[in-house]
């Protein structure tokens, strides 16, 4: 009998170590360690997120959750019908139609066929595939596809959900009704488990995560120190890494070479930390063997592997180098960066303008550290100050709402901006906007 | 609610598991049904079309050179003779070699979403099921245009009752065999082609395009092992001859169907697990 506590676990995992042959057959001797001795347990009706490197052991997580794989030691239990999403659309058959798929692919995940005639139209409402009902598959775009393969999986009404990073498919409207779909069904009592690389993603979502590194569970907590923890574990994976950054660079191209990039404080001294909001400089040395008369330079600043936080291209800043063949010294100066502490990686890009080719394009590395005294949570660090304005009587009063026709538009980011202008998601934006190409 | 604890691999749970993924198992063998007479302009006429083909080319190669009697002593026309096993045979051997490669051909399910794994084998043979119901159309217009031409005669009598029987023990004995052919081409990919020649070879031994050889030659007493023989004879003597089937025909079959499908479906239960990643 199991006590009233373990009523609300709905996925538990106990010990569980698989351990996986690599080779062309299974007799092959060569063995990996996917998981090793990972337990953790999930209430029902709660969200938990899994994050770690590729390789770390997340599918394999989802695919024992699934009853794909056995484990080689260790106990797992589930509660209820799981609805595994480990690839949107597995299953899915390219020469019949979205109504076709629709009902082979909810057997497959478990439904029957009254249920799913009684979903059909929410499953198609969701993927906004009304005009492609009766379209062979093969004939979807890869969203369209991606977006049938999610809704459907979402309306099985699962008591467990496993998903794993199929998000990154379909556009962003789509993502954002996704998440908002997946916040109603746990909310609705569903477990959900999200393997993800969006970091972010998976905060909104998800309130405890699980950080898998190597197969071993290297945290679990609240999911915003989760992905501190992976993040800082990121970083020391790449502060390792960096040391052999400069041969690789300077091994270089034939054409140009990075002799030496270092950061300097406004005295002009070397650091490699610095506080954040103050300005500093960033010298270059290159190597040049022939005259590069438009040469732009580039400077990328990162803290995660995926996405550029800085990014400093000459050539937008209207800046061409005439730069003969031989030794030049280039540098940047920059205002203060708003960003939260941390370890910040460079990267550097030598482009000639005049015969369009990359002359240099070095791998993430030059760590500068980012000191905010522990201050901020988000991804930026900006001077603010709160106030306490006084005691008001009527609700709304100088708080009316600002009709669009009303809001002047922000001003247009001088050209000379680093920044890309960013693609705008409307909400009202439907998918008949989006159809076939 | 279900919980799953442990993972089972006895035969009784294996029963219960495809008992309720039914409904997949029938969209399965309806998706590959579907797909296989979809974007042809004759559709699911090839079901009725490819039998009636192949009989009028076997006719029109034996018809002469196979000499055939009833046990009346009446002579037996090729085509009725051909038909009547043709059928089953075209359900038995395309059964298999779709079982064969169901497991691999799906891998993207087998390795991403958990359901019994004995529903790709057996989708597999339930589609050729289909196939095998239109195909007996075709039987029966054959047998009515020899009886409208004269040449030979039908007593539709109890006899014909056994006939379901028989498809139940060749689909028992299909699934069994499709099972343990489907697991082991997962392991070692070689038994796709081995199962090919090893149809070939059948389609020759089994009396269903020339009758075994006669005389009680040592050939002819080994053939007869060959459990197909037992099952062909039962059809022609039901559908062509008016009779009840042989009981030691009958018996034969019923036992070897049974092994198959306890020993296949045990075998693949116990393997199952292993198929994710060793596929």
């Amino acid at each position: 009998m199991p006590s009233v506590g373990m009523n609300d676990v709905a996925v538990s995992f106990d010990r569980v170590s698989k351990r996986f042959r690599l080779g062309e057959t299974h007799r092959s001797l060569r063995d990996l360690e996917a998981l090793e001795g990972v337990s953790f347990s999930v209430a029902r009706g709660e969200a938990l997120g899994v994050i770690g490197p590729n390789g770390a052991g997340k599918s394999t997580v989802l695919k024992l959750l699934a009853g794909i794989l056995r484990p080689d030691r260790g106990g797992i239990r589930v509660v209820g019908r799981v609805a595994p999403l480990i690839e949107v659309g597995a299953g899915f058959h390219g020469d019949l139609s979205g109504r076709e798929n629709i009902f082979l692919n909810g057997a497959i995940l478990g439904m029957s066929r009254a249920e799913i005639r009684g979903k059909l139209d929410a499953i198609v409402n969701f993927a906004g595939l009304e005009r492609f009902l009766d379209t062979p598959v093969k004939r979807y775009s890869s969203g369209m596809y991606a977006r049938l393969g999610f809704s459907i999986a979402a309306h099985v009404d699962p008591d467990v959900l496993l998903v794993d990073e199929v998000l990154s498919v379909g556009d962003a409207v789509f993502r954002i009704r996704c998440l908002e779909r997946m916040r109603r069904l746990i909310e609705g009592g569903t477990t959900l488990i999200f393997v993800t690389h969006q970091l972010e993603q998976m905060q909104t979502i998800c309130r405890r995560a699980m950080v898998l590194d190597g197969g071993r569970k290297s945290f679990e907590g609240p999911a915003r120190e989760a992905v501190g923890h992976y993040t800082a574990a990121m970083s020391r994976a790449w502060r390792c890494r960096s040391t052999d950054v400069i041969e690789s660079a300077s091994a270089g191209t034939p054409e140009a070479e990075l002799l030496a990039l270092r950061v300097v404080d406004a005295q002009g001294a070397p650091i490699v930390e610095t506080p954040a909001r103050r300005p500093f400089r960033v010298d270059l040395r290159l190597r040049l063997s022939r005259p590069v008369p438009r040469l732009v330079v580039e400077l990328n600043m990162r803290a995660t592997p995926e996405e550029n936080l800085l990014s400093c291209n000459s050539g937008r800043a209207g800046r061409y180098f005439n730069v003969p063949e031989g030794i030049h010294d280039i540098s940047l100066r920059l205002s203060g960066l708003p960003v939260r502490g941390g370890q910040y990686f460079w990267n550097l890009r030598l482009w000639d303008a005049q015969r369009s080719t990359t002359l240099l394009d070095t791998p993430f590395g030059f760590p500068l550290m980012i000191d905010d005294e522990g201050r901020a949570a988000g991804t930026l660090c900006v001077d603010h100050e709160w106030q306490f304005a006084g005691r008001v009587t009527a609700e709304l009063s100088g708080f009316e709402p600002v009709t669009p026709a009303q809001a002047t538009a922000p001003p247009r980011p001088a050209p000379a901006s680093d920044r890309e202008p960013q693609a705008a998601i409307r909400p009202d934006q439907s998918y008949e906007a989006l159809s076939l190409r | 609610m279900a919980v799953r604890a442990a993972w089972t691999s006895g035969l009784g749970s294996g029963v219960s598991e495809v008992w309720r993924y039914r409904q997949l198992l029938l969209s399965l063998a309806g998706r590959d049904f579907r797909v296989r007479y979809r974007q042809s302009w004759l559709g699911v006429g090839w079901a009725l079309l490819l039998p009636v083909a192949m009989l009028l080319v076997l006719t029109l190669v034996f018809s002469g050179t196979v000499a055939l009697t009833a046990p009346d002593g009446r002579r037996v026309p090729y085509a009725l003779f051909a038909a009547a096993a043709l059928v089953p045979w075209t359900y038995f051997s395309s059964s298999l070699s779709g079982c064969v490669n169901s497991l691999v051909a799906n891998r993207n399910l087998v390795t991403k979403v958990y359901f019994p794994r004995e529903v790709f084998p057996f989708s597999c043979v339930a589609g050729s099921l289909l196939d095998f119901g239109i195909a007996a159309v075709a039987l029966l217009g054959v047998m009515g245009y020899y009886a409208a031409r004269g040449g030979w005669s039908f007593s539709p009598d109890a006899a014909l009752l056994a006939v379901p029987l028989l498809v139940v023990m060749q689909t028992a004995l299909t699934a069994g065999l499709g099972m343990m052919l489907a697991m082991a081409n997962l392991f070692y990919r070689d038994v796709r082609h081995v199962t090919g020649v090893a149809l070939q070879l059948l389609l020759f031994v089994s009396a269903v395009i020339v009758p075994l050889p006669t005389g009680g030659s040592a050939l002819g007493r080994l053939m007869a092992w060959n459990p197909l023989v037992s099952l062909m004879n039962s059809y022609r003597a039901c559908l062509l001859f008016g009779q009840v089937p042989d009981a030691a025909d009958c018996a034969y079959v019923a036992v070897t169907a049974a092994l198959a499908l306890t020993i296949g479906w045990t075998v693949f239960r116990r393997a199952s697990m292993r198929f994710a990643e060793c596929i």
